[in-house]
């Protein structure tokens, strides 16, 4: 057994369920609650990693975090073939789900309650953290829940910019995939059912969410 | 100079029309009274700061809520620093939270959960504190909604149909919890409703809007006896409102005619023609055998007639054409298409904008 991988797969989906937990949740706020100019292309840009090929969303994040990019120039952070790359790939391709979920479960809030925290003297914040966040709290989960299991599962794109390092970038679908071009069929065997019972309990997870969204 | 408690004088412009509101509120209950889409619960919103109007003034007690005019700066305190206690349409408690919850939502200190707990019991409401807003009644959510707003300490309360979705007893039983509480506690409430029933029963003073504008503001009594004009007649839902020719006017009397029909009126009209209307109870049956117009007397055959525990109502039809609507004690001999006489009381003809109540 891979455990190097199983390691390295939680941890990289931790990060990245983190980052987005705070990037979704803004981004969902955003298109939620404010009409702007654009706003179609933003959605639109957001759900492109859920149709385009995963070396192409790879492609992009090579140029994004690559040499001549404005994070190696400005910053010098260089990220590119560790494991946090990793955790961005998974990121990126996790948001979509993140945000619509989100999004959704903002939007189906009430506004009038939300003015109603306004005049019994909450200010934005405290009204997100009293009202909106608890009000939401399925859907975000919900979407949180997708997002991350969709990180887990992330192959192409962390291929393409974490590479397939053993111990250091190789997660466990990379992993089973080396198993599999060298024939280690049984080690193979207890990773994809190790991925599967982990899918199987997210998505479960999220259908609980669903069906009890109706009795709060 | 005494100056009212609550000032209002706000411009908006919205979708359909433009808001423009003037209203002063003392330690009162005034009823904003209008149709539906006449601009009342964006007048809630602006006062409450939830939308910002384009120009004009909030003040309460001296403070400003709101200024924005030409060549100056604008002042717009934030809806949560105004202390204005708002109770929304549909409640709008909390889902999340207890009843206890909810009202303790804006307290804050060590003792927020005891002060709720008080409003609660002042709302007879202290057995069902851990109850979730979808396990209480209209009428309880509504009175939670009410604790909520007071909790606050708001000496400012604006409801917009808070009475709308309940049943007509729970209604009276809550108008008159509210008129005790104003008076209890000196409140500025301002009660928004598009029931005239509700508006009747509650309010100290009526303010009529329509369009976004206001027709006009007085005591109930001051509106009925002088309405200022046909529109306001016709959001009152005013019976046999009429636009009459003046015939004659001396002497502290008229002589009008509206369409034929002669009508005696109590005061000397100036202008060529006036709206009004005429009081139901204020038309009585005469002989019919001696129906002439020369002594005021008109006759009419009976269109319908619906039953009350006191009256009867009629529908009349004149011989110029117009309806009638006619209260009367029990005749048990009509029946529609009986031919009857009328005799309109010089009291009961009510020429509009005659004194304008202000």
């Amino acid at each position: 057994m891979n455990w190097d991988a199983v390691r390295l797969s939680i941890q990289v989906t931790l990060v990245a369920t983190g980052v987005l937990f705070v990037f979704g949740l803004l981004i969902a706020l955003l298109l939620a609650r404010f009409q702007f100019r654009g706003k179609v292309v933003v959605e639109t840009l957001i759900n492109l990693p859920l149709v385009l090929p995963p070396s192409v969303v790879g492609y992009y994040l090579l140029l994004a975090l690559g040499r001549n990019s404005p994070l190696v120039e400005w910053f010098h952070v260089q990220i590119l073939f560790t494991w946090p790359a990793a955790a961005i790939a998974s990121a990126v391709v996790g948001l979509p789900l993140m945000v619509q979920a989100s999004r959704a479960a903002i939007a189906g809030i009430d506004p009038v309650i939300e003015n109603a925290a306004r005049t019994l003297g909450s200010g934005e914040l405290e009204l997100l953290r009293r009202i909106t966040l608890p009000l939401a709290r399925r859907g975000l989960l919900a979407g949180l829940i997708l997002g991350g299991a969709r990180a887990l599962g992330e192959f192409g794109a962390t291929l393409m910019i974490a590479g397939n390092i053993p111990g250091r970038t190789q997660t466990l679908p990379l992993a089973i995939y080396d198993a599999v071009q060298s024939r280690r069929y049984e080690m193979a065997n207890r990773m994809v059912l190790i991925m599967t019972v982990m899918a199987f309990i997210g998505l479960w997870a999220v259908r609980r969410l669903e069906n009890g969204r109706n009795g709060r | 100079m005494h100056s009212p408690r609550l000032q209002i004088d706000i411009e908006k412009r919205l979708s359909n029309f433009n808001l423009r509101v003037n209203l002063s509120l003392e330690s009162e209950i005034l009823v904003l009274f209008g149709p539906s889409g006449a601009g009342k619960t964006q007048t809630l919103n602006a006062i409450a700061g939830l939308i910002t109007p384009d120009r004009g003034e909030i003040l309460f007690d001296g403070t400003t809520l709101f200024r924005s005019r030409e060549r100056e700066e604008t002042v717009n305190l934030p809806a949560r620093l105004r202390h204005i206690g708002y109770v929304f349409q549909h409640y709008a408690l909390f889902p999340h939270m207890t009843a206890l919850q909810n009202v303790a939502y804006p307290l804050k200190g060590d003792d927020a959960g005891g002060r709720a707990l008080e409003l609660l019991r002042q709302m007879n409401l202290d057995d069902l504190a851990g109850r979730y807003p979808h396990e209480l009644s209209g009428g309880q959510q509504q009175r939670v909604a009410i604790a909520r707003a007071l909790a606050a300490e708001s000496k400012v309360l604006l409801l917009d149909e808070p009475f709308s979705a309940l049943d007509q007893s729970i209604r009276q039983r809550l108008h008159d919890e509210l008129r005790a509480l104003q008076s209890r506690t000196g409140l500025v409430v301002l009660y928004v409703t598009h029931n005239l029933e509700d508006a009747l029963t509650v309010g100290n003073r009526l303010a009529i809007i329509h369009h976004g504008r206001i027709e006009q503001v007085g005591t109930i009594d001051e509106i009925f006896r002088s309405p200022r004009n046909t529109d306001v007649m016709e959001i009152l839902g005013l019976p046999n409102i009429f636009q009459a020719r003046v015939v004659e006017a001396s002497k502290g009397c008229s002589l009008i005619d509206w369409k034929g029909l002669r009508m005696a009126v109590n005061r000397e009209l100036s202008g060529e023609t006036v709206s009004g209307y005429i009081l139901p109870t204020e038309i009585e049956l005469t002989d019919s055998s001696r129906c002439s117009d020369s002594d005021g007397t008109v006759p009419g055959t009976v269109i319908s007639l619906r039953h009350s525990t006191t009256h009867h109502r009629l529908t009349v039809r004149l011989a110029n054409g117009c309806e009638l609507d006619v209260a009367i004690g029990k005749v048990e001999t009509l029946r529609p298409g009986s031919t009857i006489c009328l005799r309109i009381k010089e009291d009961g003809v009510i020429v509009a904008g005659t004194t304008i109540a202000r």
